[in-house]
């Protein structure tokens, strides 16, 4: 066999395993080592093996991913998503759609503090989904505004997902946050404005809540405390605020863990079960991820030795589309493969093989991590498969697939125009990261 | 093994996991800090912290292993009879049993390696092996668990609970 | 009938790195006295492994010939070790050329696994640090320091210092962040990854080296004709050590130069005085090291003094 028929052999034999449930990251693990084995002999292949998963594990810049999910249950656990709620319905409730531009805020602070998408869009189907439903919201509204307003999980910094494409691309994950913030607020205006929208072009179909008295309403920002601190402690140490100790990426992952518990503790809002429960979260959440991560080296060193990503590389550039063509081409495979599987595997699996191709065109790697981000959350909530929409339907039991998708729908309208918009004016996730440079 | 004291023991190999990611967070906010105010930096923080994730990354992989929670794709999975899907369990499982007893065993060469070629840490010359051989340990208990959920799931599907949601991101 | 070879060669900095025409023109020179029969591809950027395994890939023929940083993994090497000793060599081509004459006969108890190709050197190189001037040895005492290897490291934790590891890449990043104060680094890479921009103090003298070596999988090199041996045997000697030591270390001293233009920056050589004190701290490491090739079968003091020669006969021996 040629080294082409190997490979294409290969991805073959993976996605028949995947779609066979075998896990993502052992299904790759298995496929590279038997490809590297044919190639190469399968006694380097077996060692392949032994050397990868040991070296993966003990990587030190890797220990960014437990710690910002621990982070992230610690939060999630001590109920600072009910207080952020709450905080932003006090002043946007009383509003026709109201309720659920009050979700979206709430989710992009809770965003602020926890790296996960899925996690967000879990947290706001307990909190804010029962309230939209007492005050007579649509389940299909109530359900996609907390599908697309879980994605901000992953724009707003931290993002476990930015911290993977970064270890896989080695660009500096800090930087990478710091470009998330823009597209993130960006993301949540134009999620609150495609409320607004939709409350006025089809009255009666959003209702309104009801007013709080503007002495509780402010009286309610003193309960979001713990989150804002948190954040400007993680993040303005990631970025460099004065005043503030710096943090590496991974130290930044540890401080806000222990902080988040240490919050929650002197709160009295993480008693021993949740404790328990969060750190048992985080391990298998952990595990699960580099056991992608380490699969996906594996088969990663099997499509070296076939030269794929350069081949993909020369074909792609070669078709005459122009930058911008190719680009397109890209996003619209990983909105396909969205239908497949979730962010965190498809950004593990594909970005070796397409960030070669994003530098030879010569795009600034920190905006395409941004732009990738983007394009896969927007996979989270697009028919007819999405992640965040399977946790939403996990959690809210009575509701169908089908209306979750119809109440997204506006939503994905609006990321695509986002997406657009990023792609027109790359500075917007650029310039803080530049700031960032600067000092 | 009777059917509770394999609970337990499944039970006991989750919380080895869950205190090391507990313990790596604890080691690195103690460096924080010692750095922020005393300007002191602990000697092997680095080696004995990435060790450490290395102990806790195996040992999840066991608990993660044996409770399904893996990042799968469902797309085939979720759209079939029960008795379909059963099957298909037992094939993905078979596969990650195998996936793994061949990792495990690579692992060894690896441990048995580090101490034959005399690695040590960057400090203290404290030799890395006993870390790694700690963290194979869990590797070996994530064969043993997943051949307990390959004999669940063929002879007593009933004792099989998967949790509601997966593990992603 | 001679069998046809495409070896894999492999190594861990990125392309633009001048290892990369380092390795390529190796190969070239070794497909070319083979006749055409030995064909090589070479794989930068970790794309078949990580840094720290690439002795391993060799070893096990992952790759077919690697590029080792013995000094990545303390313990393992000891001999080698000698190479990393503060204020040994003076140059970039002959220190390669003695390191490369001299270990020879060790190697084959060494990396005794694998066919030994050949050692070098990248240019004496020294300390940068971002916020205090380090003149004399007491003044590591409570920084903290990325060592540039295992050598380094036990020197800064013998002066009251401690080390802070971390990836070339990440360098610049943890100074910035002020996880460590300053950083051993060769200066052309100081550079390169940006690390000039948040170090302001730089002394400018042959503090140290590293060691690196080319290593070939033993089962590929004995499958060969013996043409095709020689063909990378006159390829893996004491010349060809020179020619890689030299093309890297131009690389290397040219970014000093860079980093004298830049405004603020304070590049600064030492006195005899504080020379002096500087290898007197650093004395206390020949018998660190002495210790760990003694449990070979080695007798330290013999090859130090033969290190010594060779670097002398090669014009490097710093004075
Ligand atoms: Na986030
Ligand atoms: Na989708």
């Amino acid at each position: 066999m040629s080294t082409d028929a190997v490979a294409i052999t290969g991805f073959v034999a993976l996605f028949l395993l995947m779609l066979l449930r075998v896990p993502v990251g052992m299904a790759m693990g298995l496929v590279g080592v038997c490809g590297f084995g044919y190639l190469t002999g399968f006694t380097p292949a077996l060692k392949l093996v032994g050397q990868t998963s040991m070296r993966t594990v003990t990587d030190y810049t890797f220990g960014v991913i437990p710690m910002f999910l621990l982070m992230g249950t610690f939060v999630s656990h001590s109920g600072m998503s009910r207080d952020l709620f709450r905080a932003a319905n006090g002043f946007v409730g009383h509003l026709r759609g109201g309720l659920g531009i009050a979700t979206v805020a709430a989710c992009g602070g809770f965003a602020a503090i926890c790296g996960s998408s899925v996690a967000t869009a879990a947290t706001f189907s307990a909190v804010a989904y029962p309230e939209m439903r007492r005050f007579g919201y649509p389940q299909s509204f109530a359900t996609g505004v907390i599908a697309a307003g879980g994605t901000l999980g992953a724009m707003l910094p931290p993002s476990t997902v930015l911290a993977v494409y970064g270890i896989i691309t080695e660009q500096d994950i800090g930087k990478l946050f710091m470009a998330g913030i823009i597209p993130g607020l960006l993301a949540m205006t134009m999620y609150m404005i495609t409320i607004a929208l939709i409350g006025y072009l089809r009255p009666g179909f959003l209702p309104a809540g009801k007013q709080t008295p503007w002495r509780d309403s402010f009286a309610a920002l003193k309960d979001i405390w713990a989150p804002v601190l948190l954040f400007i402690f993680v993040i303005g140490g990631l970025y460099g605020l004065p005043y503030l100790p710096r943090f590496t990426p991974t130290e930044a992952g540890g401080v806000g863990a222990t902080g988040a518990f240490l919050i929650g503790v002197l709160t009295g809002r993480l008693d021993r079960e949740k404790i328990l429960a969060s750190l048992l979260q985080a391990t298998r959440t952990a595990a699960a991820v580099f056991t992608v991560l380490i699969g996906a080296l594996i088969f990663g060193y099997f499509l070296t030795v076939t030269q794929t990503p350069q081949k993909v590389t020369e074909f792609l550039t070669g078709l005459g589309l122009g930058s911008y063509g190719v680009l397109a081409v890209i996003m619209v495979m990983y909105l396909v493969l969205g239908c497949l599987m979730d962010a965190m595997a498809m950004i593990i699996l594909t970005v070796p093989i397409i960030f070669p191709v994003v530098s030879q065109l010569g795009f600034d790697p920190i905006w395409f991590g941004v732009i990738i981000v983007m394009t896969v959350e927007l996979g989270l909530i697009h028919p007819p498969v999405g992640m965040n929409v399977f946790v939403i339907k996990s959690v809210v039991k009575d509701v169908s697939f089908t209306t979750i998708f119809k109440g997204v729908l506006p939503f994905v309208a609006t990321d695509i125009i986002r997406l657009i918009i990023l792609i027109a004016f790359p500075l917007l996730a650029t310039w803080l990261p530049q700031q960032m440079m600067a000092r | 093994m009777t059917r509770h004291s394999m609970d337990r023991f499944i039970d006991t190999i989750e919380w080895i996991a869950a205190a090391f990611v507990g313990l790596v967070a604890l080691d690195i906010f103690v460096s924080v800090l010692l750095r922020n105010l005393f300007n002191y930096a602990i000697p092997d923080s680095f080696d004995i912290g990435r060790m450490l994730l290395g102990i806790l990354i195996f040992w999840g992989i066991a608990a993660t292993s044996y409770r399904g929670a893996h990042i799968t794709v469902d797309l085939v999975w979720g759209n079939v009879s029960p008795r379909y899907q059963r099957w298909i369990d037992v094939f993905a499982t078979l596969v990650l049993l195998f996936v793994v007893t061949v990792q495990t065993w690579t692992l060894f060469d690896k441990v048995r390696g580090t101490y034959r070629d005399n690695v040590t840490t960057f400090d203290m010359h404290m030799p890395t092996w006993p870390f790694f051989a700690v963290a194979w340990i869990g590797d070996v208990s994530a064969v043993l668990l997943i051949a307990i959920r390959t004999y669940r799931l063929v002879f007593h599907p009933e004792d099989m609970h998967d949790p509601k949601l997966k593990a992603t991101e | 009938q001679e069998k046809t070879f495409e070896l894999k060669i492999s190594h861990w900095v990125p392309a633009s790195h001048p290892l990369q025409k380092s390795l390529e023109d190796w190969a070239a020179a070794v497909e070319k006295a083979s006749g055409g029969t030995i064909k090589s591809r070479v794989f930068p950027a970790q794309q078949l492994g990580k840094a720290f395994d690439h002795y391993d890939m060799a070893r096990d023929g992952i790759a077919d010939v690697t590029y080792v940083n013995p000094g990545y993994q303390p313990g393992r090497f000891p001999i080698m070790g000698a190479g990393e000793l503060p204020f040994l060599m003076s140059d970039a081509k002959g220190g390669s050329m003695g390191l490369d004459a001299w270990y020879r006969k060790y190697a084959e108890k060494e990396m005794k696994d694998v066919k030994f190709c050949l050692a070098f050197v990248h240019t004496p190189s020294s300390l940068h640090t971002r916020t205090k001037k380090v003149v004399v040895p007491d003044d590591i005492k409570g920084m903290k320091i990325r060592p540039a290897d295992a050598t380094i490291a036990n020197f800064v934790t013998q002066l009251g210092g401690t080390n802070v590891q971390s990836s070339a890449p990440e360098v610049r990043d943890i100074i910035e962040r002020g996880v460590a104060d300053g950083v051993f680094f060769p200066a052309g890479s100081l550079v390169l990854f940006g690390v000039d921009k948040v170090t302001k103090f730089h002394i400018d003298a042959p503090m140290y080296v590293t060691t690196f070596v080319f290593v070939i999988n033993k089962d590929k090199y004995n499958e060969m004709s013996e043409r095709q041996k020689k063909a990378v045997d006159d390829n893996c000697n004491t010349e060809a050590a020179g020619r890689v030591g030299e093309f890297w270390g131009k690389f290397e001293d040219a970014g000093i130069d860079k980093v004298k233009a830049q405004s603020g920056q304070d590049v600064y050589a030492l006195t005899p005085e504080q020379v002096a004190l500087w290898k007197k701290a650093s004395e206390p490491l020949i018998k660190t090291w002495g210790d760990g090739v003694r449990k070979t079968g080695v007798d330290p003091d013999a090859a130090l003094t033969e290190l010594r020669a060779s670097l002398a006969k090669y014009n490097a021996l710093t004075p």
